[in-house]
């Protein structure tokens, strides 16, 4: 994504585009918080438009994106494929999402590539985290929604500008 | 008699909100396309009343492939069915002949309203 939107901006469209996401695919809701994430963790990753170098991961407890996954397939147990599918399905549908309200709020269109899924913390490699948004729900599981920038020491990617949201 | 739909979208997520949301209604799911490329080949066999459209998919995009369906048979019914809710998203699909928009993750109430609206 590049837009002018700036950073309070986008924290606030990518937050209230996970809260209703999330409830109305899963039926969790999610809020704020300062929780820390447990030890076994998923990370699912979306790069948006090639080149610009901006990316946004989600990193969950496990064990959320697993109760997600029940929850939204109806079933009463799932298998890890069945979290990595849910879990790239409802990425993929929360960044459309969101790339959909930038453009509301900006006029300026994004596009973004397939989500990929990685078990454990996944940090990008060339950026780093402009802002984190830290979640956890009423079962005190979490996710952190983060919002990755090039690096600032990286000279060979373009560099965002620093008050700026992707 | 239920209108039959034909589910074209790579999600199984979709799929059961699909089938959650048509539950006890006029309308019931009579196949589920995973690729634009089935849809096309699938369409004549299926006969739908309705189509709903995911616009990215692996393979061919949901726009192409429903251009192609209402090529060959200019009185489908499709609604476009995602998240990429912008304005040149909307357009094209109106351009193409598309019947309607809904985004995701959807309502039972817009899907219904659009779905009775494509068949109008």
């Amino acid at each position: 994504m590049n837009t002018a939107a700036t950073k309070q901006e986008l924290e606030r469209i990518l937050d209230q585009a996970l809260q209703d996401v999330t409830e109305r695919t899963a039926g969790v809701r999610l809020h704020q918080g300062n929780q820390p994430l447990g030890e076994d963790l998923c990370t699912v990753h979306i790069t948006f438009d090639k080149g610009f170098g901006t990316s946004l991961t989600l990193c969950a407890d496990t064990s959320l994106l697993a109760r997600m996954a029940r929850n939204s397939f109806h079933e009463e147990a799932v298998t890890p494929e069945d979290v990595e599918e849910f879990s790239k399905e409802y990425f993929n549908v929360l960044c459309g999402k969101i790339v959909g309200a930038m453009f509301q709020a900006t006029q300026v269109p994004a596009h973004f590539g397939a989500p990929v899924f990685y078990h454990g913390r996944y940090e990008p490699e060339g950026q780093e985290a402009q802002f984190i948004l830290t979640y956890a729900d009423e079962q005190r599981e979490g996710a952190q929604l983060i919002h990755h920038v090039p690096s600032a020491h990286d000279e060979d990617v373009p560099r965002a500008r620093p008050d700026k949201g992707v | 008699m239920s209108k039959r739909v034909m589910l074209v979208d790579d999600s199984r997520l979709v799929r059961v909100q699909m089938e959650d949301v048509l539950k006890g209604t006029d309308y019931e799911i009579a196949v589920h396309c995973r690729s634009g490329e089935e849809a096309i080949e699938r369409y004549a066999e299926v006969a739908p009343d309705l189509v709903t459209m995911d616009i990215i998919m692996g393979g061919m995009d949901g726009m192409d492939a429903a251009e192609i369906i209402l090529k060959k048979n200019p009185d489908a019914r499709i609604v476009m069915v995602s998240s990429l809710a912008y304005d040149d998203t909307f357009e094209r699909a109106k351009a193409i002949g598309a019947k309607g928009f809904v985004d995701k993750p959807f309502h039972q109430e817009q899907l219904l309203k659009a779905f009775e609206e494509a068949l109008a």
